[in-house]
């Protein structure tokens, strides 16, 4: 441990940081702002590429020196933000270096921008049932980590920003947990999902992170429907559909005719899965749309189902999964018609062939002279 | 009547000759008289900063500053509305809506002497906290026992935080007609006069909400101790805005915004305010000033982070906004 420090001391002299910072009153907050100082350092390299504004060594010293007047104001805030800050350190990049782990706290300046707004939002959260989505509720989050309520001026999308960061949190979390099924069915200590029960409790997961939020849900579907949020909004819901395909098993990254592999963890496809049924290898047009189909098909589900799930008012919404399940049931059936259609039509066109040629044989059309 | 109109045509005749001969000569000639009188002193005191066109100490610059905004104070709302064809209105607005103050924030402005806008800033709170009683009471216009218990209960809580604005000049004869402002509109709740200089606050350190500087920052002598005050007096998370003349882009507009600027507006000031000399100054000062980008960096250095400018008008003005954090 000292010669850690020693070590962080020698760095610090070598890189010349300038002027003297003003004694701080006692050893552990010395300890913890220069190994602060020395991650706000290798940060501030990484970080370079990421912020667009050059760290001038003046602003460094000052920040260092402001830092170490204000250690006992942000500890509190910074244990508060501690917790808060978890998913939000996970969604950004960081150095992965000890000197993370070690230091129970983070300094606020120390991060980037956008994990700072990130960890505002994120609080913000917690008041969006009294206040609705609207800067009133990034204010209140604002203030619980210690910043003025002015910060909120940082967010030019206003309620926008608060609703799409909520979703990417969601979609994130919803990753994680397929991911650890995932491995879990890799590890053979758990059993491969059917598709279509997979997709049902991929979809009910992610719809149960709206429950805390529902009464001001319909609020934020109309501030996500705003011409300006619209771009956004549409690829946070194709990662999603994407995401849970790629778990459900497909791996299908293009549209030509070619044979996909298969995953080997999804043995049980049932429908939308053109190689089953086809043994000679024969792609009519309509599998070439498979990817779209299958996104599009998950993509209506998703959205009606959120739609349903805003009014209704049994308990547990028990009626919105059961509207889940007749519409994937719905598209099950609507695949394996659309099979059996395919494969009449073509036995009616062999049968119509093969009576044409008999009747060309019976009327002696057919015999070579 | 005739008499004096020809004596004031002859007057504005003979200094706008003058206005000519300056703004050809630039710095040059005004300086060489300075220091031909006071070799001594210019030699001790080697730091000059601008004052205009023209080259002053800097110790000089601070006197110079006040004695132009003590002979205009009376006649400053009314040159603003002349000179800017009342668009000052619209440009301090705009500041209001870009900041978009939350109930409870409390501003400083400095170099606000009239007031605008922490008059401006107050309304729009108060706006602000009608809209969100009005929306809480629409929302509890069927509210049930527990909505009901719960207001009882909580009655003695103090109710939404007031918002204060603190209007901090460093001249007095500007603080006095914006309180006289103050008290033809009726507005005294919330607002506090306090008479200070921007490279030396009289405040404590992480007080305010909003630091807000219009058309002052300019006059400052030191413009980067002033950024460090206000870097200093802001809570974390604080924001600091700064409203300012600042460099046309379009040189189409550049050429009328000139003419205009050297033309007539020295013209109205000697007309409207008899002080030709002072809003020759405030032309001129406007030319001194660092453009967008440099006054960026320069905020940037200071501290401040997310800085960046709006341009308003072509950039004429430019509102520069950054963060404590």
């Amino acid at each position: 441990m000292a010669a850690l420090l020693r070590g962080l001391r020698a760095g610090r002299a070598i890189r010349g940081l300038g002027s003297v910072v003003a004694a701080p009153t006692a050893t552990t907050p010395q300890c913890r702002s220069l190994r602060r100082s020395f991650h706000c350092a290798a940060l501030r390299l990484q970080d370079e590429s990421k912020s667009d504004k050059p760290p001038s060594s003046s602003s460094t010293t000052y920040h260092e020196h402001y830092q170490a007047h204000t250690t006992e104001q942000y500890t509190t805030a910074a244990s508060q933000g501690d917790s808060a800050s978890d998913p939000a350190a996970e969604e950004a990049s960081r150095p992965n270096t000890s000197y993370q782990d070690q230091s129970g706290e983070q300094g606020e300046e120390y991060e980037t921008e956008e994990q700072l707004q990130a960890r505002i939002l994120t609080a913000a959260l917690e008041f969006v049932p009294q206040h609705g989505w609207s800067m009133e509720a990034i204010a209140a989050g604002a203030e619980t980590l210690g910043l003025s309520s002015a910060s909120t001026g940082m967010f030019y999308n206003g309620a926008g920003d608060l609703v799409l960061h909520f979703i990417a949190q969601c979609n994130s979390q919803l990753t994680e947990i397929l991911a650890e099924q995932h491995k879990q069915v890799q590890l053979g200590q758990a059993e491969p999902k059917k598709t279509a029960d997979f997709l049902r409790d991929a979809v009910e997961t992610r719809l149960r992170m709206y429950i805390p939020y529902i009464e001001t849900w319909p609020q934020a579907m109309s501030i996500l429907l705003l011409p300006h949020n619209i771009p956004d909004s549409l690829k946070h819901l194709s990662t999603l559909v994407d995401d849970i395909w790629y778990y459900a098993g497909d791996r299908s990254t293009d549209v030509s005719g070619s044979y996909h592999p298969r995953s080997p963890s999804s043995t049980a496809h049932t429908f939308l899965s053109p190689s089953h049924h086809h043994p000679h290898d024969i792609r009519p047009a309509t599998i070439q749309m498979n990817w779209y189909t299958k996104r599009a098909a998950l993509t209506g589900i998703y959205n009606t189902t959120e739609l349903v799930m805003v009014q209704d008012s049994s308990p547990d919404f028990q009626d919105t999964w059961n509207f889940l399940d007749n519409r994937i049931q719905d598209v099950v059936n609507m695949a394996s018609t659309a099979k059996q259609v395919q494969s009449t039509g073509e036995a009616v066109v062999q049968g119509l062939m093969g009576a044409a040629v008999t009747l060309k044989n019976l009327t002696g059309v057919n015999q070579r002279r | 009547m005739a008499a004096p109109m020809r004596l004031l045509v002859r007057r504005v005749i003979r200094l706008s000759h003058r206005n000519i001969h300056v703004s050809a000569a630039g710095a040059s000639g005004r300086s060489g008289c300075c220091w031909g009188t006071s070799p001594c002193r210019c030699f001790s005191d080697d730091r000059n900063t601008h004052f205009g066109f023209e080259t002053v100490p800097e110790a000089e610059k601070a006197k110079r500053v006040y004695k132009v905004f003590e002979n205009v104070a009376q006649k400053y709302d009314v040159m603003n509305d002349a000179m800017s064809l009342g668009i000052h209105r619209l440009w301090k607005d705009t500041l209001l809506h870009v900041m978009h103050p939350q109930p409870g924030a409390r501003l400083l402005d400095v170099g606000g002497g009239t007031g605008d806008i922490a008059f401006r800033f107050l309304e729009y709170v108060c706006s602000q906290q009608e809209r969100q009683k009005r929306r809480a009471t629409r929302s509890m216009q069927t509210p049930s026992w527990q909505d009901i218990s719960n207001n009882y209960s909580t009655e003695d809580e103090d109710g939404p935080r007031e918002s204060r604005a603190v209007v901090c000049d460093i001249n007095k004869e500007m603080l006095k007609v914006g309180k006289q402002k103050a008290d033809s509109m009726g507005i005294g709740a919330g607002l506090s006069w306090v008479v200070g200089d921007a490279e030396e606050l009289p405040f404590d350190d992480d007080q305010f909400d909003i630091y807000t500087i219009a058309f002052g920052i300019r006059n400052v002598t030191h413009i980067d101790q002033a950024l460090q005050e206000a870097l200093r007096v802001l809570k974390p998370g604080g924001r600091f805005m700064c409203l300012e003349f600042s460099k046309v882009t379009n040189p189409v507009l550049a050429r009328l915004y000139d003419a205009y600027s050297f033309q007539m507006i020295p013209v109205l000031g000697e007309v409207i305010a008899g002080d030709w000399k002072s809003y020759q100054y405030l032309v001129e000062s406007i030319r001194k000033f660092p453009d967008q980008e440099e006054f960026k960096h320069m905020i940037e250095d200071a501290g401040f982070y997310c800085v960046q400018y709006y341009n308003f008008t072509g950039g004429v003005v430019a509102l520069h906004s950054g963060f404590k954090l």
